[in-house]
């Protein structure tokens, strides 16, 4: 062959594959597939300028819609499905927010509490998704308070901590042999698989109980956890465990001793008085899962232990799985009634609830921001001025429609396009905690 | 159009021109057409072929030069100096080596040409170090010392006129894009024209060509001098078949990154390695085989497409992986894997190490060094003793083959430096600790499998079941992930080997066994050995995995964590009734990754004749064919992505 030849051909492949271009533009449906071509546009560039431009110019769009409450129809959801091109459109209901209200106000009683901490326990829920998972998060609200208010000890933890925190390590023993938590005391978790839940609601505080002397585990009759702070501000001045009666404990430096039988719903590390934070991720949970737990056990948990501050951050595990607005709506008024049983249930405590960050998936090779985030988001938004909660917007915060891009970039964030590093999460973390200690002053 | 152009044109640190994006193609079908034009212009008298392929030589060079100011920018000053510098040394060296011309020291003389090659090698890796390794070096300083060095970097400095403020960022070092191959070509360039293996270049521009021929500058094959600088010289050439066997290998190319790398990477490989604790065992193993089929099928890719460019342009380079999956064992294993790096770290590291042969300074050194950091980092110091004793060993044991008392010489020699190496080739890899814990992980695979072809069976299967009994026995003394993860690798392994051993005992004695037996039994061998070293080489990808985009300190952090976390998952968090759910959910990730082992595994003749019957099709049904592939590619491209899908909680 000669170059001319070569040449030749490479002109021959170059001409059909534009001229599919023209046959082929944007998706073409097959017998239930897709079959995807660009256009001759995105080939030569100017498409993606505009898709560019869409994810930039999204943060701009949010707040200015913020400062409008009256904004127009569609505004996030109309950005959302033009950057999933050739998607069916979707229709995104208005919705009104009062863009002027700061929503600490409804963190005064909260606020109010904090006196106290001087000379009694004043506590503080985070419940969450694996956004806080490891402490993540939560540790950064824990140091801002307990540095203002005092306070020691990480608070809450599981009998079995299958999912490692990044403050205290632990290890679990069976009948004085070393077991895996995943294979230790049979577990149930109101936010997991059918056969881990239980049909009495009993969950306890932190939506999982573990169950000593189970006839299914054996050797689960006396169970010893060594709880080892990791940090100096994990350190604690006192235990506490919540089990059943019949469950009898014994202390002795980092390590609890469990005997009897009965569900064990948690371990804590803590203090006389001051700021506790309890970190509470429940993996793969959309947060409707309150409502399954015993109201009863809740309420003595809260009022029995001065629960002044709630944190609920969910949402985002709603994103990948439900692309039309009419299904994050029913999501949505899920967690409203879910805010309600927990007011319900804790009548003194404030609640803040954090709203997803932007989240990423990769659509026709590029990373976009789910259509539904800031929708989500919004509705969230939307909710907790009527439920009068605090509310958080990490997504705003972030700056938005494809701010979880720039975050990968610099190290901030997983490739997954939604976990944080822990460099990010420290960051997310902190901004949450100053948010909070901000609303103070005013 | 005019963005278009300026698109093309200009450089943007966030789009370089990589193989798989249309701008690529576009670049390289605008460039092959002036290629053409040199090649075939009647503008250019026919007679002077020389002039034409000079003319040739240096059009590339500059397209290589615009290829790599588009990737890299400024660095292309760097690209240049290299080239420069190293041009005029071995210039040098061959006219020292000529007049013999030595530096007088005392009673020694020094060779002139000895002394320009070691400055040579001075210039090529001290550039290599500043950039590569500056961080790395830095950091380490600061465990060992406590010291608080930041790196700064000195061309910023220059580039702002003597400032530290300006255009260029003095507190950060960019790595230029492609230097540890470019590097290693002109260190191969200079060593070889010492060697007298080739004679130096006399045009500086042809030696240019050769540095930063573009389709391999970036990701190689690294291309030694005396497979590439003759082919300067000579025509174009292409056959119909060669033809069709580089837009092959360029079609396989980009299946390969695109199909197989990068839809196994999105779907599953970077989420779980990003956060193992999310991740069930089963999601943890699943990911780590993923992974290692994804970093071949990268980087096998790349290296395909750059064959098939170069081919086009009547260029040859070398053959960089022969299916290193299907090999037998450690040595197998980087004798398939990377070869033109395996080659290039045989020829100019270990044979001057002494290779089987013997052992000299730098074989102590080395060993000395490695021992003296590994105490220092890791502040256990009693590593010195165990390293103390196996030097003095190896002095005691080389004194003793020297003086013809012990006959194992070429297996300690071998041992020692290709230990050796693989530490040093996996600092080439990546300046961060886990690549040089990967590499020496690499080395110990090989050492312990050379030792074990060495036993007889009653020794192998003693030593197995000793190592399988004390396994277990960790797991159940401390239950900790990692000894339940070794422990259950070892007893896998020990039952194979019980089988071969019981099979050995059986058949020792039988003097007839046909040849249908031996045919299964060689087969059913092969499959274990391939299986057991795909599995060794799985398990050092845990530490070949760094984060690009964090500093230094934190990559080393989350590269330990990540090996860390997914030990423990594996060994630990295990759950087999998670299993089907899982399979089931990342159908397509799991099909993929399945369909992407059996490619690999299909026997070398069928892939072969495959690949001619591709080459041989009609040009009309092969453009066909192209654009079909691209089709298909392109579903891959634009594929959605598998949401998130908890299992274990």
């Amino acid at each position: 062959m000669r170059p001319n030849q070569v040449l030749l051909f490479i002109i021959a492949v170059m001409v059909c594959l534009g001229a599919l271009c023209m046959v082929l533009p944007g998706r073409v449906a097959w017998r239930g597939h897709e079959l995807r071509w660009p256009t001759l546009a995105e080939v030569t560039g100017t498409e993606a300028e505009t898709s560019e431009t869409s994810e930039t110019s999204e943060v701009s769009e949010v707040s200015e819609e913020s400062e409008n409450p009256e904004g127009s129809e569609g505004t996030e959801g109309t950005k959302g499905a033009d950057s999933v091109p050739a998607q069916e459109p979707v229709v995104i209901p208005k919705i009104q927010i009062d863009s002027t209200l700061d929503s600490r106000i409804y963190l005064r009683a909260f606020y109010a509490s904090l006196p106290e901490a001087a000379e009694r326990v004043v506590r503080v829920l985070h419940y969450g998704d694996s956004q806080i998972e490891e402490d993540r998060m939560t540790l950064q609200i824990r140091e801002h308070l307990q540095a203002r208010f005092g306070g020691t000890g990480v608070g809450l933890m599981p009998l079995a901590q299958t999912i490692p925190s990044r403050t205290v390590r632990q290890e679990l023993y069976m009948n004085r042999r070393k077991v895996n938590p995943y294979h230790g005391p049979q577990r149930y978790l109101s936010y997991a698989s059918r056969e881990m839940q239980r049909a009495d609601g009993k969950y306890g505080v932190m939506s999982q109980m573990a169950l000593m002397a189970d006839s299914l585990v054996p050797g689960s009759e006396e169970i010893t956890a060594v709880c080892i702070p990791q940090t100096a501000s994990a350190h604690y001045t006192r235990w506490q465990v919540f089990a059943d009666s019949s469950v009898h404990y014994t202390f002795s430096g980092d390590t609890v001793r469990l005997q009897g039988r009965g569900a064990v719903y948690g371990l804590s590390q803590e203090c006389e008085q001051g700021i506790i934070v309890d970190n509470i991720p429940l993996r793969g949970c959309l947060g409707l899962v309150f409502t399954k737990t015993d109201s009863a056990q809740l309420a003595d948990f809260y009022s029995g232990q001065n629960v002044r501050l709630i944190i609920m951050q969910f949402g985002g595990n709603a994103i990948p799985f439900n692309e039309k607005p009419g299904t994050i709506q029913a999501i949505v008024t899920g967690l409203r009634e879910q805010v309600q049983y927990i007011k319900a249930c804790a009548p003194d405590a404030s609640i803040l609830f954090i709203g997803p960050s932007d989240m990423l998936r990769q659509t026709e090779g590029e990373w976009q921001t789910y259509p539904m985030v800031p929708y989500m988001d919004r509705l969230l938004q939307k909710m907790a001025q009527e439920e009068e909660i605090a509310y958080f917007s990490l997504f705003r915060w972030m700056g938005g429609a494809g701010s979880m891009a720039r975050w990968q970039a610099t190290g901030l964030a997983g490739s997954d396009g939604v976990h944080f590093y822990r460099s990010g999460a420290r960051k997310a973390g902190n901004a949450v905690a100053e948010w909070i200690m901000e609303g103070m002053m005013d | 159009m005019m963005d278009f152009l300026h698109h093309i044109l200009a450089f943007d640190a966030e789009s370089p021109l990589l193989f798989t994006q249309f701008y690529f193609w576009a670049f390289f079908a605008l460039v092959y057409a002036l290629f053409a034009f040199i090649m075939e212009s009647p503008l250019l008298s026919k007679s002077k072929v020389k002039s034409r392929l000079h003319l040739r030589n240096v059009y590339l060079l500059f397209v290589s030069w615009f290829f790599y100011y588009k990737t890299s920018g400024l660095f292309l000053l760097i690209l240049a100096f290299v080239t420069f510098s190293d041009w005029v040394i071995a210039q040098q060296i061959r006219n020292a080596q000529t007049k013999d011309y030595g530096l007088r020291i005392t009673k020694y003389k020094i060779p002139v040409a000895t002394v320009l090659l070691a400055l040579s090698v001075v210039i090529d890796l001290g550039l290599l170090a500043y950039f590569k390794y500056a961080y790395f070096f830095t950091n380490m300083l600061n465990d060992l010392f406590g010291t608080g060095f930041r790196v700064f970097d000195i061309f910023a400095y220059i580039g702002n006129g003597f400032s530290e403020a300006g255009r260029f960022s003095v507190d950060t070092i960019v790595l230029p894009v492609g230097i540890s191959f470019y590097i290693f070509q002109v260190i191969s360039y200079t060593a070889d024209v010492y060697r007298g293996r080739i004679q130096p270049v006399k045009n500086i521009l042809d030696f240019g060509f050769y540095v930063s021929f573009f389709p391999q500058l970036v990701a190689g094959p690294i291309v030694r001098a005396e497979e590439f600088i003759p082919q300067l010289y000579k025509p174009f050439r292409l056959s119909r078949r060669l033809f069709g066997l580089a837009v092959f290998w360029i079609l396989n190319g980009l299946a390969k990154k695109i199909i197989m790398s990068d839809y196994l990477a999105v779907n599953i490989i970077d989420r779980v390695f990003d956060n193992p604790l999310l991740f069930s065992g089963f999601e943890n193993l699943f990911a780590l085989f993923a992974y290692s089929l994804q970093v071949y099928a990268d980087f096998s890719g790349y290296t395909d497409v750059a064959i098939g460019v170069a081919m086009l342009m009547g260029f040859y380079l070398p053959k960089n992986f022969d299916s290193p999956y299907k090999s037998r064992n450690p040595q197998e294993f980087w004798r398939r894997w990377h070869m033109s790096l395996g080659r290039w770290l045989k020829t100019y590291l270990y044979i001057p190490l002494g290779g089987n042969r013997r052992i000299g300074f730098g074989t102590y050194f080395w060993w000395a060094l490695i021992a003296l950091v590994s105490a220092a980092l890791t502040g256990w110091w009693w590593l010195l003793i165990p390293f103390t004793l196996l030097i003095a060993g190896v002095a005691v044991a080389h004194r003793r083959i020297v003086h013809g008392k012990w006959s194992n010489g070429k297996l300690l020699y071998s041992n020692l430096n290709s230990f050796i190496t693989q530490v040093l080739g996996g600092l080439w890899h990546g300046a961060s600790w886990n690549f040089i814990i990967w590499g020496g992980i690499n080395g110990i695979g090989m050492i312990a499998n050379k030792i074990w072809r060495e036993m007889n069976w009653h020794v192998r299967f003693g030593s197995m079941t000793v190592l399988t009994l004390t396994l277990a026995m960790l797991d159940w003394r401390y239950n900790l992930p990692v000894w339940r993860l070794f422990a259950v690798w070892a007893g896998i392994v020990w039952t194979g080997t019980l089988i071969r051993y019981i099979w050995w005992l059986v058949t020792r004695d039988k003097l007839r066994i046909t040849n249908y037996e031996l045919k299964i039994t060689n087969a059913l061998a092969d499959a274990w050995a391939i299986a057991q070293t795909f599995t060794f080489i799985t398990f050092t990808r845990l530490f070949f995995r760094s984060s690009s985009n964090l500093d230094p300190a934190t990559a080393n952090e989350v590269a330990w964590a990540t090996a860390k976390n997914m030990v423990n998952q594996i060994g630990g968090a295990w759950n087999n009734a998670i299993i089907p759910a899982f399979l089931w959910e990342f159908r397509w990730v799991v099909a993929m990754f399945v369909a992407g082992m059996v490619i690999h595994w299909l026997p070398a003749d069928w892939k072969r004749r495959y690949r001619l019957r591709f080459a041989s099709m009609p040009l009309w049904l092969m453009v066909i064919a192209v654009c079909l592939a691209i089709l298909v590619i392109y579903q891959f491209v634009t594929a959605d992505m598998q949401p998130f899908i908890y299992f274990q909680f």
